[in-house]
């Protein structure tokens, strides 16, 4: 099979919080020894370059956009040795402007030096000030794509509303990001489609949207699209009075971005899944999803941003396999039968299957969903779904005891499953009535080395399966699930949208209309939105 | 009080004089940011970002496009500046120093008491007669090649080296006149200008054809032909599997391949009537032919072209589409269904080059190209940069030099010229009215000030030496900016464009007299007035 090549596209800051996590993830899993026998085919994501210097280089097919001021120590040339820096100054009067260097922190540090020592503490929690602050891959120069006319952390001139990034699309930036596209895509010799990552709470929504929408008219290709509404907001927790009306008024500028990308996705995108740790997503992101055994603190985006790459890590391997025959538009035809464009998603990490248990009991014994919903405002229905579901990391040999001990396990219908796919597989007929599930298998945990968050309950064990209290070690791997879901439950969160958004006035979002955005268009895109939702009502499916 | 201190008293206010002073001191900031950067002898500015990232430019618009601007005032300011830049082109450091300037001339006498609406009247009745002035001095031009070298050169001395901008200046006026339909506005569009991070910048060229930045993608294809039919066209010849129901329909992945073999015939079809054209066309002959596709060409098809020794480009850039018409003829297709020796282009020569990981391929020897290259190289991306703003900046030169079809002397002259007449003519305007002119005399002279400073003169003297040509010659005197000496601009070769000079006149006033009538600045918002 040919490498199907996909491009993956990072939209806002906590795009690229996700982003830096998810491309950590990929890199610290190569293995340069040849040992190993990985089952992920790389370079669907990566490519092969050479520096102008002849250095061969294997970098991630990847876009990213970020306002001024946000990369501290990256240069905007990815990192890598692309330039020859002679400088051939013919000049006499030059005025030196220099920004003071962001100083680099230990980790960063050591990447320069020797590469991170795995044994070695780094204190990330309070290090962490950016994204770079993390990230362990080194970019191509055509990767990064800075906003000049906004500034990172600046209250006088935000970024905030989705029509300055339309606005954005139209002038040079634009034109810049889409011959990056271009030459990417004329690398690949049969791509199998885009993934755009996107923070949908502000302008980059709108810079997100004019991609998806020039993507959809030049090249016939999936895109599936994650909506993503960061974990917190620093004004979400105001005191007084003033501070509480201003975040109301962010709230809902916020709220009105993210309607309107679901309304403009779910006319451009082949499939789009919106993804928050918090519960609820608008108004405020809620309070956060819960994970048995997992610690996280949903202020700090370096925590949230690595569940959320994980969930992308695990969905994403089924179209990533060196031996599976699925692309990413086998995925999108699979969900969004009936015009249902929008799915949810699911993540379950780690699996949490006791290290003496074997996989048969821990299903048969488990009254909880195995999965938490990652798809904010939602619940993910039991019944009448379509699903995709990944499994990754649980070894065959926890599938079920041998039958000299089974015991009572023969008396469990699943003891004939062969296969951790197959009990899987039977789980998902026996808890979903009417539904289709599609059940993906992988052998590789997801490894969490550093600079992964340490957010494990002290639980778990050095693989990541329950185990015994007390003794805390240093969680290396997990097993994970995770999965796409789709299915009627979704016009509920549509509706409570919808509801919500239609509460706000349009004379009251002045800083929309600020932006050339008409009063006729705003309540349009909320029709167009309860139209989208119909698509879920009709009870024909199956 | 002031009423919004009643609806929300922790607005700030700053009123009056206040308020004037605040936007007065704002635009003398930003005018002393940018007055090092005028003119040839202007310095330039290199920006180091945290991480290393270089910026090296002395072009107004580039620097107040990175600079980040925290105060309304000098915001708006550096608004109506760049603005300037998007109508015509150049002029943005100009309208700042001229903002500035206005504004400072305009606080002397405000703080001996005259009122601003006073002053903004005298600043509407200067500017109309500065603008006839200007008309008076024009020198109307036809769209001849000299004529133009002057004008781009005059432009482009004031953003990149000497020695560069005289290769640019050539690179750029051949490129309009080539591309140019004679009583048509030029299409700026037509000229592509591609970046290549290769040896140093004055091998930047002017290519009669076009470069685009991608090349073949497969191994057995020829890297260079000659006499090659082009084919342009916009066809999938790339097969695009249809979405299959797969995960819950299909159990294994034979199921899936049988279904979907039929479809890449579909495919090979359109790859073999191209393939027919070409036979047709060129074999038996020394012709060959060259497809340039705007969608993808699959390793499948592109083995086929090999074969027979095609060369096979593939996402060719969506404009590229529009100049290869332009450039070799014939016309971009958009089906297999009718193909003609018509429907092709032509060109001489058609070759690959490789830099490292980038291919860049060649199309020349156009018959009659009306779309051309500007091929700019340089050694770093900074350099790429500054001249890829610089070549912009020039083609819009030649572009308003030849819609004006007239250009004015420049190096000051015109607006020693236009202190001149607007002294003169103070002294016929009756009241107050005529404060404001001498205000607006004064403040023009800040070009030729700053010109001289930046040259290491002398202000006051060469001030006092150009009046003194100037009002002994019946031609405008300018600044010769090599010897500090009076001398006529024409005879030099240094013009400006008409238009962009006008564009500042009006803008400046306009944007001066806006700022000096506010009496109040309000801020209900987050951050403080002290910027």
């Amino acid at each position: 099979m040919t490498t199907r090549e996909l491009l993956t596209f990072q939209f806002g800051h906590y795009a690229n919080y996700i982003g830096a996590h998810f491309w950590n993830l990929q890199e610290l899993s190569f293995d340069y020894t040849g040992t190993v026998k990985t089952e992920i085919n790389h370079d669907i994501l990566y490519r092969e370059g050479q520096t102008a210097k002849g250095e061969v280089t294997y970098t991630p097919r990847l876009l990213i956009a970020d306002l001024k001021g946000s990369l501290k120590t990256l240069p905007e040339t990815g990192g890598l040795p692309y330039e020859e820096n002679e400088n051939e100054f013919q000049w006499n009067g030059v005025e030196k402007i220099e920004e003071p260097t962001p100083p680099k922190n230990e980790f960063l540090l050591d990447i320069d030096t020797d590469g991170p020592s795995v044994a070695k503490q780094y204190n990330f929690e309070q290090d962490v000030k950016t994204w770079t602050d993390y990230l362990y891959p080194r970019l191509h120069p055509r990767s990064v794509n800075i906003v000049r006319d906004y500034v990172h952390d600046d209250n006088t001139e935000c970024f905030d509303i989705l029509h300055k990034g339309k606005a954005l699309w139209k002038q040079d930036f634009g034109e810049a990001f889409t011959d990056n596209i271009r030459k990417y895509v004329e690398e690949c010799d049969s791509m199998q489609g885009f993934q755009v990552n996107f923070d949908c709470t502000d302008g980059f929504a709108g810079l997100a949207l004019s991609c998806v929408e020039y993507l959809a008219d030049e090249y016939t290709k999936s895109i599936l699209a994650y909506p993503i509404i960061p974990s917190y907001f620093p004004d979400n927790n105001p005191t007084t009075q003033e501070d509480r009306d201003k975040s109301n008024m962010k709230d809902s500028i916020r709220m009105v971005n993210t309607a309107l990308s679901i309304q403009e996705l779910s006319e451009y995108a082949t499939l789009f899944v919106p993804l928050s740790t918090g519960d609820k997503g608008w108004r405020k992101p809620g309070s956060p999803r819960k994970f048995d055994y997992l610690n996280y603190n949903p202020e700090l985006y370096y925590h949230s941003s690595a569940l959320l790459a994980s969930a992308m890590d695990t969905l994403s391997q089924k179209y990533r396999h060196k031996s599976n025959i699925y692309t990413m538009s086998d995925i999108c035809a699979d969900l969004t039968g009936y015009g249902r464009k929008m799915a949810a998603a699911s993540l379950g990490m780690p699996l949490p299957i006791n290290e003496r248990e074997y996989l048969i009991d821990f299903l048969n014994n488990t009254t909880k969903p195995i999965y938490t919903c990652i798809t904010p405002s939602c619940k993910i229905a039991t019944d009448k779904i379509f699903q995709l579901i990944t499994v990754r990391g649980v070894p065959e040999n926890y599938l079920k005891a041998p039958m000299k001990e089974a015991k009572e396990q023969m008396n469990i219908p699943a003891y004939r499953c062969t296969s951790v796919k197959e009990m899987f597989e039977l789980y998902f007929q026996a808890n979903n009535f009417l539904s289709a599930t599609n059940v993906t298998v992988c052998d590789k945990p997801l490894e969490v080395k550093t600079p992964f968050p340490k957010f494990f309950g002290s639980e778990l064990n050095k693989y990541g399966f329950v185990g015994s209290e007390g003794d805390s070690v240093k969680v290396e791997s997990c097993p994970v699930v995770a999965g796409y879901h789709n299915g009627n439950f979704l016009s509920d969160m549509i509706e409570k949208l919808h509801r919500e958004v239609s509460r706000i006035k349009f004379t009251k979002l002045h800083k929309f209309k600020q932006e050339g955005f008409e009063s006729s268009e705003y309540s349009d895109s909320l029709d167009r939105l309860a139209e989208f939702k119909d698509n879920y009502e009709d009870d024909f499916e199956l | 009080m002031a009423a919004i201190s009643l609806l929300n008293p922790k607005a700030e206010l700053a009123r009056a004089s206040q308020a004037l002073a605040v936007n007065i001191s704002a635009a003398k900031g930003i005018q002393d940011v940018m007055r090092t950067n005028l003119g040839p002898k202007g310095t330039m500015k290199m920006l180091v970002s945290g991480a290393g990232d270089i910026k090296i430019t002395k072009d107004g618009n580039v620097l107040l496009h990175e600079m980040q601007i925290q105060h309304p005032t000098a915001s708006l300011i550096a608004r109506a500046s760049t603005a300037q830049d998007d109508a015509t082109g150049d002029g943005t450091t100009s309208t700042v120093l001229l903002i500035g300037e206005l504004l400072k001339q305009a606080d002397i006498y405000i703080s001996e008491g005259l009122h601003p609406r006073i002053l903004t009247e005298g600043f509407d009745v200067a500017r109309n007669k500065v603008l006839e002035v200007l008309e008076s001095i024009k020198i109307p031009i036809e769209a001849k090649r000299e004529d133009l070298l002057d004008v781009t050169r005059t432009a482009l001395k004031t953003k990149v080296h000497p020695s560069l901008a005289e290769v640019l200046t050539n690179a750029c006026v051949d490129a309009v006149l080539t591309i140019r339909t004679p009583d048509k506005p030029a299409d700026l569009h037509m000229v592509e200008i591609m970046e290549m991070q290769h040896k140093t910048s004055t091998e930047t060229a002017l290519i009669k054809g076009l470069v685009m930045d991608h090349g073949t993608r497969h191994p057995d294809m020829p890297k260079r032909v000659e006499n090659a039919y082009i084919l342009t066209c916009n066809i999938s010849l790339e097969y695009e599997k249809t979405e299959v129901n797969s995960g819950f329909f299909y159990k294994s992945a034979e199921d899936r391949e049988k279904l979907i073999s039929a479809e890449r015939d579909f495919i090979d079809q359109r790859v073999k009537k191209i393939v027919a054209l070409k036979k047709k066309l060129c074999d038996g002959t020394d012709k060959n032919f060259v497809v340039i596709n705007q969608k993808g060409i699959d390793p499948l098809s592109l083995d086929a072209f090999a074969k027979e020794g095609i060369m096979g480009l593939r996402r060719a850039k969506r404009r590229n589409m529009e100049r290869l018409a332009l450039a070799c003829g014939g016309i971009a297709m958009n089906s297999v269904d009718d193909l003609t020796e018509e429907c092709l282009g032509f060109a001489g020569l058609v070759y690959e080059h490789i830099l490292g990981e980038e291919k860049y391929t060649f199309v020349e020897q156009c018959k009659n190209p009306q779309s051309v290259t500007i091929l700019i190289k340089g050694p770093n991306k900074h350099t790429l940069a500054q001249i890829k703003d610089a070549v912009r900046d020039g083609l819009r030169a030649i572009n308003n030099a030849i819609e004006d079809k007239c250009v004015i002397p420049g190096a000051g002259a015109f607006e020693i010229k236009a202190n001149l007449e607007l002294l003169k003519y103070k002294d016929t305007v009756k009241g107050k009215a005529r404060l404001g002119i001498q205000a607006y005399a004064e403040a023009l002279l800040v070009i030729p000030k700053t010109l001289a400073i930046n040259s290491g003169y002398d202000a006051q003297d060469t001030i006092v030496k150009l009046q003194e040509e100037s009002r002994l010659s019946p031609d405008p005197i300018g600044l010769d900016l090599s010897t500090g000496e009076a001398i006529k601009p024409t005879d030099l070769g240094i013009i400006d464009n008409y238009v962009v000079k006008k564009q500042i006149l009006n803008s400046c006033s306009v944007i001066a007299s806006n700022l000096l009538l506010v009496d109040e600045i309000m801020r209900a918002g987050m951050s403080s007035l002290k910027g």
